[in-house]
């Protein structure tokens, strides 16, 4: 039986969404009955995080080592391909963060293996399997397969549902990556929390975003608020967050975040590639703009042509209204 | 300070993408931009040369179209450029693109490797670690900060929810990310000089590499096929004064598609 690894991730006191989005891909080949799988969990590893990756899947790997204290690219690799070539993995299966992406392919490296990287679907069941990724900013889908195993792949976040969990926990088991001191030479020597908590723009279900429409940085209270109604993740364009309106970590499109949320609300934003780039495979869109002509309703399911200074609080306040708040 | 910079040249994010009647090649419009990402690589490199000299080194692998990223960034200050220009390097994925490359680095001393964070044609964000791997170095991915000293460099990188410092030993490899700096505009002294500057050149020969390693049949991944994106629906412009519409589009969102 070929085994699957996914490498799971954390946040807050739970595992990823994106993790258990895997997990549940991967229960779905175990039920074909020619797959093995296990979640792959590096370094410092909360009891209740365990608890519930231990609902999604059969075993649990927790993979220990001093090195693993704090993320480094190097020590990451090394230890995830360690495991890997330890049990003779087929596949190896996580979502496409941040993080994932920065030490996967060295995993890729070490096994002399390729990536397939930020895959937004799969062809589970064709021979060899297959993996669609977006090129060129999503203007082109390519099948990619592998010539060389294990086959790793990263997914956007939202390409994949999370399935129902199971009535049994797992197993649970530990492997001891056995760096040897020394061969880490990243060290990591300050973190600074800002907006610790806030689900990321990739990852999110729902996101409300801003452009030079806004006019001025203070205006973006009207994003945030509807952002707050319904609990979504706030974006904005790169005109935006070169005015300094916004952060960099809130730019959406080909120089800043690629996203994938059910519904994307975009006002005051005129559409530019680069920023649609970085947004195409949100399921829904409604874009809130004054000139009818304006690009992003090309891009759009449902347009409000209109002004948002009165579109975004008519919008809030139905939605208060609708939800109770 | 020796720096070596990975720069890619790649169609303008605007050029026409088609697929071939093939449906495994693309016919791409002959618009040509170096990527966004290694613009912020070469500056900072120059930033680093100019604090503690030595030279900048900039490696391309591609055609001899990818020529003018080499002069762009001899014309931005590099001193030195060298294309990798093969037809067995040709559409190599990830693993096969960094193969050759860290060849090719390893040719001479280094210090510091500079690459952009990812390539935006074909979007993958794999060569840089994979460099750093193949040349048994560390790397810092998506660089906001970077400051060297004393065969040690301090690099600020965004992390979700925040910010992390780093610490990293030389020879390293560092991704840049947008917020690292601003990539100045090459004086008309520079493009002069950039025009004139010899480029050298190396093979798969040159870098001790069979034809086998490299390029489409030195890939661990390949493209079985192009397909265009699913095409979105026409818009549906939902109608009345802004307060109507606003009401109907939270019906919509909440009651028709359900997303809320
Ligand atoms: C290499 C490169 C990379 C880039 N990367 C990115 C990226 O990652 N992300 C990104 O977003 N951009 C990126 N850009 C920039 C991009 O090309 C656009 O310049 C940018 O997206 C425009 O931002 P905007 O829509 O906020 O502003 P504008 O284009 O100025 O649009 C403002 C819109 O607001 C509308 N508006 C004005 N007032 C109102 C009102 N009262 N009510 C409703 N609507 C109103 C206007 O009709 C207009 O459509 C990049 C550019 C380059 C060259
Ligand atoms: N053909 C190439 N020649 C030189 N550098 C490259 C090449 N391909 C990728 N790189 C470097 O690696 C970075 C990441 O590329 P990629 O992994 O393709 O997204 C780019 O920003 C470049 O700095």
């Amino acid at each position: 039986m070929d085994k699957i690894l996914v490498f799971v991730e954390a946040k807050g006191d739970g595992p990823r969404k994106v993790s258990l989005e895997l997990l549940s891909e991967g229960l779905k080949l175990v039920g074909s009955g020619q797959f093995s799988m296990e979640a792959v969990f590096l370094g410092k590893l909360p009891g209740t995080v365990k608890g519930k990756i231990l609902h999604y899947t059969e075993k649990l790997i927790h993979v220990t080592d001093p090195a693993l204290e704090n993320y480094t690219a190097e020590g990451y690799a090394m230890a995830l391909a360690g495991y890997a070539r330890e049990t003779g993995a087929k596949m190896i299966l996580a979502g496409a963060t941040q993080r994932a992406r920065d030490f996967l392919p060295r995993v890729a490296v070490l096994l002399q293996t390729g990536i397939a990287s930020d895959v937004t679907g799969a062809n589970w069941d064709s021979n060899p399997m297959t993996f669609i990724r977006p090129m060129y900013g999503g203007r082109v889908l390519a099948e990619v397969s592998f010539s060389a195993y294990p086959a790793i792949v990263t997914a956007r976040p939202n390409s994949f549902g999370v399935g129902a969990s199971l009535a049994q926990k797992g197993e649970f088991a530990e492997f001891q990556a056995g760096i040897s001191p020394g061969q880490v030479k990243t060290s990591v020597i300050k973190r600074e929390e800002t907006t610790l908590g806030k689900v990321d723009l990739t990852e999110a279900d729902l996101i409300v975003a801003g452009g030079r429409g806004l006019k001025a940085a203070e205006n973006f209270r009207l994003i945030e608020e509807l952002a707050r109604t319904i609990g979504a993740t706030v974006g904005a364009t790169r005109a935006v967050v070169d005015a300094k309106w916004r952060d960099q970590a809130d730019q959406v499109g080909k120089s800043g975040k690629t996203v994938s949320p059910k519904l994307y609300m975009g006002a005051g934003i005129s559409g530019a590639i680069h920023h649609i780039m970085g947004m195409d495979t949100a399921k829904v869109v409604l874009a809130i703009n004054n000139d009818p002509h304006a690009i992003i309703f090309n891009y759009a399911n449902y347009g409000i042509v209109g002004d948002l200074f009165e579109v975004l609080p008519a919008m809030t306040e139905e939605l208060r209204n609708r939800l109770g708040k | 300070m020796n720096v070596v910079v990975l720069v890619k040249q790649i169609p303008d994010p605007e050029a026409l993408v088609a697929i071939g009647g093939d449906g495994v090649s693309l016919d791409i419009e002959q618009k040509f931009a170096m990527n966004l990402f290694d613009e912020f690589a070469i500056e900072e490199a120059l930033r680093i040369k100019a604090k503690h000299a030595g030279k900048v080194k900039v490696i391309t692998l591609g055609s001899r179209k990818a020529i003018e990223a080499l002069r762009t960034g001899i014309a931005m200050g590099a001193d030195e450029a060298v294309l990798l220009e093969d037809e067995a390097f040709l559409a190599g994925d990830g693993y096969a693109t960094a193969l050759v490359l860290s060849r090719a680095i390893a040719k001479e001393p280094f210090d510091i490797i500079l690459c952009g964070r990812q390539a935006i044609d074909d979007d993958r964000g794999e060569v840089g670690p994979m460099v750093a791997q193949f040349l048994g170095l560390p790397h810092v991915g998506g660089i906001l900060k970077l400051d060297v000293a004393d065969g040690r460099a301090v690099a600020e990188v965004a992390v979700e929810g925040g910010k992390e410092t780093v610490e990293v030993q030389l020879p390293a490899l560092f991704t840049a990310q947008k917020g690292l700096n601003e990539p100045r505009v090459p004086l008309i002294t520079g493009v002069m000089r950039a025009m004139k500057a010899q480029i050298a050149r190396a093979t798969a020969a040159d870098l001790g590499l069979a034809t086998a390693q490299a390029g489409r049949p030195g890939s661990k991944v390949k493209v079985v096929q192009y397909s265009p994106p699913k095409k979105k629906p026409a818009v549906q412009i939902i109608p009345g004064a802004p307060r109507e519409a606003a009401i109907e589009a939270v019906r919509i969102l909440m009651d028709v598609e359900r997303v809320l």
